[in-house]
């Protein structure tokens, strides 16, 4: 009994918000007072077929500077997370600190500062500047599931590994790398998340010539188009899911296939 | 080489982004705010942007507005993430793979929580129709208008909703490592199950909750998504005051938006500083206990 309690604020919480887009995306002319939509129309899914393009180059636009800002965060924490698991160093905690307010203190306080710069530098309106941006103030999420990684990790693996006689790059390429993955993905997919989900960071860099999913879908939000907006958003939900979830299936047959596990 | 500079060398893939591009930033929002590096040669004194601002009762209203959003959301997330958490923690194995939901929205976008939050609480929205379903109301004007009520509501509302996932997430990595030998020992010792939560349980999250709620008030004191979708005219969240001086006015009043940005990035700094100083004086008066 008490269990179904719980469940039932959960789906009340975050299940039926979904079935409550679900319906609007299908049911445009659904309004107040009707709690259940009088009639159903496949209207929206018309318009997004209509305008595959326009979305489909919004959408992949997202995707890339998204993955492009987790493969930039990768070797940004690489190394220090490393340091930061093994070495103790005076004013340790201090450096941890400062390191991961990029992710704390809000965006616009220095990506404004930079704006100006970056227009100098042509980097406003190009792919580039929106995944450094984006890296600035994702990559704590990276650096923080790496340290956790690297601890978990332990020595033993690189001690054994030099042993054999294996060079630094070896070890961190063929030794640590692959042990890390998970931590790779958990931080990969919270940084990955974050790049994809934000709106206002994009718009300010890259204006109008980076196309962003989320730039799509802002104007809709507020128009009357109710039914178009939630069946995008749908897509922003179940587009992450399915690329978490492939993710996980592949990296779960591979290390059955290397015998990991 | 010394291990000194090996050290610095091996930092610097971090040190140098940061140190440019972060500090950089901060520095020029700075420089900005007291009128040098402008794009425009700025004709005023170096603090006529900062005094522009304390002579403004808006921006006053504004601050403590964003303070009070900010603050009610992340108690709020905190609050109900935690129970959430301890619940789906005790829920049979099978219960708690279904409980998995509560990540939905942390995938979504703040925009598109927002968007949830409109079309349930506007007067016209589902909870509206349900009311009017049930003749609790006859109209929709009858429904109560939660989105403007000058309170901040609906960003309160769309900044929990985002929130409470995340603080879950939070406190479930801190439940993973609790040994439940201890509840049973307490409840063995005959604590009542209210007792076990804010004795046993309640002091072992308590990181996950204090770092939770940094996060989360920090984020929605300074955000723009959200409010650029729910918010109401007066007062604005500070980052909608920000985006209309910064784009919408001329250069000139340029240094008033970095103004702006200076003093919450300096507000923010603050709050870390201060609230893990409090933080870790509770613990250590817990520890001497």
């Amino acid at each position: 009994m008490k269990h179904l309690v719980t469940l039932l604020v959960l789906a009340m919480l975050f299940v039926l918000p979904v079935v409550v887009l679900m319906l609007i995306g299908l049911a445009p002319g659904w309004r107040f007072p009707h709690v259940w939509p009088d009639e159903f129309s496949p209207q929206a899914i018309a318009y997004l077929v209509r305008n595959h393009e326009r979305i489909l180059t919004s959408l992949s636009s997202s995707l890339l500077f998204s993955m492009l800002t987790v493969l930039a965060t990768l070797p940004m924490c690489l190394i220090p997370a490393a340091v930061f698991a093994r070495v103790d160093f005076p004013g340790k905690a201090l450096v941890e600190g400062l390191l991961l307010t990029p992710a704390l203190v809000p965006p616009m306080t220095f990506a404004m500062g930079l704006h100006y710069v970056f227009i100098k530098l042509s980097l406003t309106e190009t792919m580039l500047g929106v995944v450094i941006m984006l890296a600035m103030f994702s990559y704590p999420y990276m650096f923080r599931a790496l340290v956790a990684g690297f601890q978990s990790m332990g020595e033993d693996y690189r001690m054994c590994a030099r042993n054999l006689g294996a060079g630094p790059l070896a070890i961190m390429l063929k030794v640590e790398l692959p042990l890390l993955i998970p931590a790779v993905i958990a931080g990969g997919s919270v940084v990955f998340l974050v790049a994809f989900s934000e709106y206002f960071l994009v718009f300010l860099i890259g204006g109008g010539s980076v196309d962003s999913f989320t730039g799509t879908l802002f104007p809709l939000l507020s128009s009357s188009n109710r039914s178009l907006a939630a069946v995008l958003t749908l897509i922003f939900l179940f587009l992450p899911i399915a690329l978490f979830v492939i993710m996980d299936t592949t990296l779960l047959r591979l290390y059955r296939k290397m015998q990991m596990i | 080489m010394s291990s000194t500079s090996s050290l610095i060398l091996k930092l610097s893939p971090l040190a140098l982004p940061y140190l440019a591009l972060f500090c950089g930033g901060v520095f020029l929002t700075v420089c900005q705010s007291f009128g040098l590096l402008t794009p425009l040669p700025y004709p005023g004194g170096m603090v006529d942007a900062y005094l522009e601002l304390l002579t403004d009762s808006s921006f006053f209203a504004s601050f403590v507005f964003s303070l009070g959003v900010a603050a009610v959301s992340a108690a709020s997330a905190v609050t109900i993430g935690t129970l959430l958490a301890y619940r789906i923690w005790k829920l049979p194995g099978r219960l708690a793979t279904v409980a998995l939901v509560y990540k939905i929205p942390l995938v979504l976008p703040h925009i598109a929580v927002a968007f949830v939050v409109l079309v349930f609480w506007s007067q016209s929205g589902i909870l509206a129709s349900a009311a009017h379903q049930l003749g609790l109301i006859r109209s929709m004007t009858e429904f109560p208008n939660v989105l403007y009520s000058g309170w901040g509501i609906g960003m309160i509302l769309a900044y929990t909703l985002k929130g409470t996932p995340f603080a879950m997430l939070l406190v479930m990595a801190m439940l993973v490592r609790f040994d439940a030998r201890q509840i049973q020992t307490a409840d063995m010792l005959g604590a009542s199950g209210l007792r076990i939560f804010f004795s046993v349980v309640l002091p072992r999250l308590a990181p996950a909750m204090h770092t939770g709620f940094i996060i989360l008030f920090l984020y929605s004191f300074g955000a723009f998504d959200i409010p650029y979708i729910l918010s109401e005219s007066r007062p604005g969240m500070l980052s909608i005051q920000v985006y209309n001086l910064y784009f919408k006015h001329d250069l000139a009043r340029r240094p008033e938006a970095m103004a702006i940005l200076t003093i919450m990035f300096g507000f923010a700094v603050l709050f870390i500083v201060a609230y893990s100083k409090v933080v870790r004086r509770l613990e250590d008066g817990v520890r001497k206990l």
